[in-house]
């Protein structure tokens, strides 16, 4: 019985590629949590398909060794190399490092990302989707609440030297100015450095104005979590405010459950993995691709988080 | 030789020197502040003459607006807590880098004896334990929490007085080492879900209770208690006290313990009122426990300084980062106006400080 599986997947083998394909991948770390699912969304996909071996390594947070783990792909012959990188400054050391051999970065954009050769690519999320996804669907629903007369709320940004912060808060600044979503004014913006602690805080000091408000758009779940704490100690129905985050995270998808939280962003670390991988051996094939591969954020709300309660 | 040095073996322990006359200044400076704001209040185009401290909308029983009162107080306490204890620190000459750290850490390390088994019906997803460590009664994380800090203090006082490392030095290399312990307790993921009992420790005002209620015990024993005497008597001249047969390797001890548990309490009360602990937490809160204490008077030098002064001091900081959200200005323009008071509050004192000598 074994001997016809075996046979029977050799020829399944031979049938869609010629021969084996062996990638080599790089990950900054192992013990990060939201690594950990993309790592396992490489495994997972190369596993389920023929003749696609992937050998994993862990960089440790440390560029020298990521360059040294990329060379020695290249020199025990590796079809395809995927890397997480440590340092996206480095771009141009890993490019070189890998030479001729396909490489595909994923999840961190290197700073080269604009200059790499035919036979590289990045494989990562578009942050300019993860702030417009979540203000778009605040404005939808404060339009289905009846409140398309006008609408005022704050806006808590992240880190200011940040850049997925800043892109964050410019895509709601672009949502509010678009005529569906015009009837939406802030209020204020202020950083609550993406903490949940500084934003109870930050929400307490807006709401210690007494200005009624409609809406609190946050650049992650961390901050709208902590003014969704800090609007239920001071008696706010939940009911009357939309919420909007971004990450999907686990405290963020249980918040919802419990009705307080309206809307989040997931960030698709299987996908990327997956994705990078794919990307991988369509380089070893030959296939133009998009040097510029991006895996959709996607949507959470009430109707669909029980999709992603067990996912990153 | 006044009546106030008793038991010091005659050293200066004048009240007239760093009590009444110094905390009316910074109250002083305190009502300036709000006054400004107020000011900017009613100038502001945009700001529709609206009130900092009065209730211009009838929401409130009061003529004040006092849910500002409370939010000033509100987001210093947890701080404050910390300023607490460096403040007991200073006054020995010594300082305390490793505050901040210590209440990630702590916080990191209490809560994940906090946690409840169930979150709306599913099991905890940021379970730490097994179920063994699951909906423990509230005492048991904090007394972890306080165990722990009482140990770093131990760490840090042992170092400081017995192998006479320069306290910013001993107090900088815990500063790394919490947190290191802090990312290393979970591999850097947050810990989150305590129970109900834990967020109580944190919920509504509990941090300003907390904090009002260790000031007043620690102003109380930092004047009246021979531990308070001995604190002083270490600053003002440590070979003095030493001649005067004051145990000051022991003594020093002792303050770094009693500065590192308020700062682990803090850890507590701040992963309570989050209702999550997060390795990053606490940053830069050791340099506005150290601020707070500044600008309530405190000398670096040692000898001088009072519980009295860093409350103020604290409420300093509280009225601008309110002032400033109130005037909408953005938190840029809060660090430069922070730093600028700090400055200004040494100045200030110095300035004191040479006119009456």
């Amino acid at each position: 019985m074994k001997r016809i599986v075996i046979a029977a997947g050799l020829a399944t083998l031979m049938a869609t590629s010629a021969m084996s394909q062996e990638i080599g991948a790089t990950i900054s770390r192992f013990d990060d949590n939201w690594l950990t699912v993309m790592r396992n969304g490489m495994t997972e996909h190369a596993a389920s398909l023929d003749g696609v071996s992937l050998q994993m390594e862990d960089a440790t947070d440390d560029l020298a060794k990521q360059i040294d783990q990329v060379t020695n792909f290249v020199a025990s012959g590796v079809d395809a190399i995927i890397v997480n990188i440590v340092d996206t400054s480095a771009g141009a050391a890993i490019t070189a490092a890998a030479g001729d051999t396909p490489l595909v970065f994923v999840n961190r954009e290197p700073d080269n990302v604009n200059e790499l050769p035919a036979t590289q690519a990045f494989v990562a999320s578009n942050e300019i989707e993860s702030g417009t996804l979540s203000a778009f669907q605040v404005c939808n629903n404060l339009r289905a609440d009846g409140k398309a007369g006008g609408a005022r709320g704050y806006l808590m940004n992240g880190q200011l030297s940040n850049q997925a912060a800043v892109q964050r808060s410019k895509d709601v600044h672009d949502i509010i100015n678009i005529d569906m979503c015009s009837f939406m004014t802030l209020i204020d913006e202020q950083t609550a450095n993406w903490s949940r602690d500084e934003a109870q805080d930050l929400m307490t000091n807006w709401m210690s104005s007494g200005e009624p408000f409609d809406f609190v758009l946050a650049n992650n779940d961390e901050m709208a979590i902590g003014a969704i704490q800090a609007m239920k100690a001071a008696g706010m129905d939940m009911a009357d405010v939309q919420v909007g985050g971004v990450d999907a995270s686990q405290d963020a998808l249980l918040t919802m459950q419990a009705g307080d939280y309206d809307v989040t962003v997931f960030q698709d670390a299987f996908g990327q993995g997956a994705g990078s991988v794919n990307t991988a051996l369509a380089l070893v094939a030959g296939e133009t691709v998009d040097q510029k591969v991006y895996i959709p954020f996607k949507l959470v709300t009430p109707a669909n988080m029980d999709d992603f309660l067990s996912k990153n | 030789m006044t009546d106030t040095s008793h038991g010091t073996g005659g050293l200066t322990f004048d009240k007239t020197k760093r009590s009444w006359p110094n905390e009316m200044n910074i109250l002083f400076a305190l009502i300036i502040i709000v006054v400004i704001f107020e000011i900017m209040g009613q100038v502001l185009p945009y700001m529709n003459d609206q009130s900092f401290l009065f209730d211009t909308r009838g929401r409130f029983d009061s003529i004040f607006n006092e849910a500002r009162l409370k939010i000033i107080i509100l987001q210093v306490a947890i701080i404050g807590i910390i300023a607490l204890g460096v403040t007991q620190v200073i006054i020995t000459a010594g300082i305390d880098l490793s505050s901040g750290p210590l209440v990630a850490a702590t916080a990191m390390i209490a809560m994940s004896f906090a946690q409840t088994e169930l979150v709306n019906g599913n099991p905890n997803p940021k379970a730490v334990f097994g179920v063994w460590a699951m909906d423990l009664p509230v005492l048991l994380p904090v007394v972890v929490g306080l165990l722990f800090g009482a140990m770093i203090g131990a760490i840090n006082g042992t170092f400081v007085a017995y192998f006479r490392i320069p306290p910013f030095i001993a107090t900088l290399g815990m500063f790394l080492i919490l947190r290191g312990i802090a990312l290393w307790w979970t591999e850097g993921r947050p810990v989150s879900f305590p129970t109900e009992g834990y967020k109580f420790l944190g919920s509504g005002m509990m941090p300003v209770v907390w904090f009002l209620s260790l000031a007043a015990v620690f102003h109380v024993i930092l004047r009246y208690t021979v531990y308070g005497k001995h604190t002083y008597a270490i600053g003002s001249n440590e070979e003095a006290a030493r001649m005067s047969g004051i145990n000051v390797k022991r003594h020093k001890v002792m303050v770094y313990m009693i500065a590192s548990m308020l700062a682990a309490f803090a850890g507590v009360v701040l992963s309570a009122k989050a209702s999550t602990a997060q390795a990053g937490m606490g940053e830069f809160y050791e340099l506005f426990a150290i601020a707070m204490a500044v600008i309530g008077g405190i000398s670096l030098t040692g000898g001088r300084g009072s519980i009295i002064g860093t409350v103020l001091g604290a409420m300093v900081l509280g009225v601008i980062r309110s002032g400033f959200t109130f005037v909408k200005l953005d938190g840029s323009y809060q660090l430069m106006a922070m730093g600028g008071i700090i400055i200004a509050a040494v100045i200030l004192d110095q300035y004191r400080q040479r006119n009456r000598a």
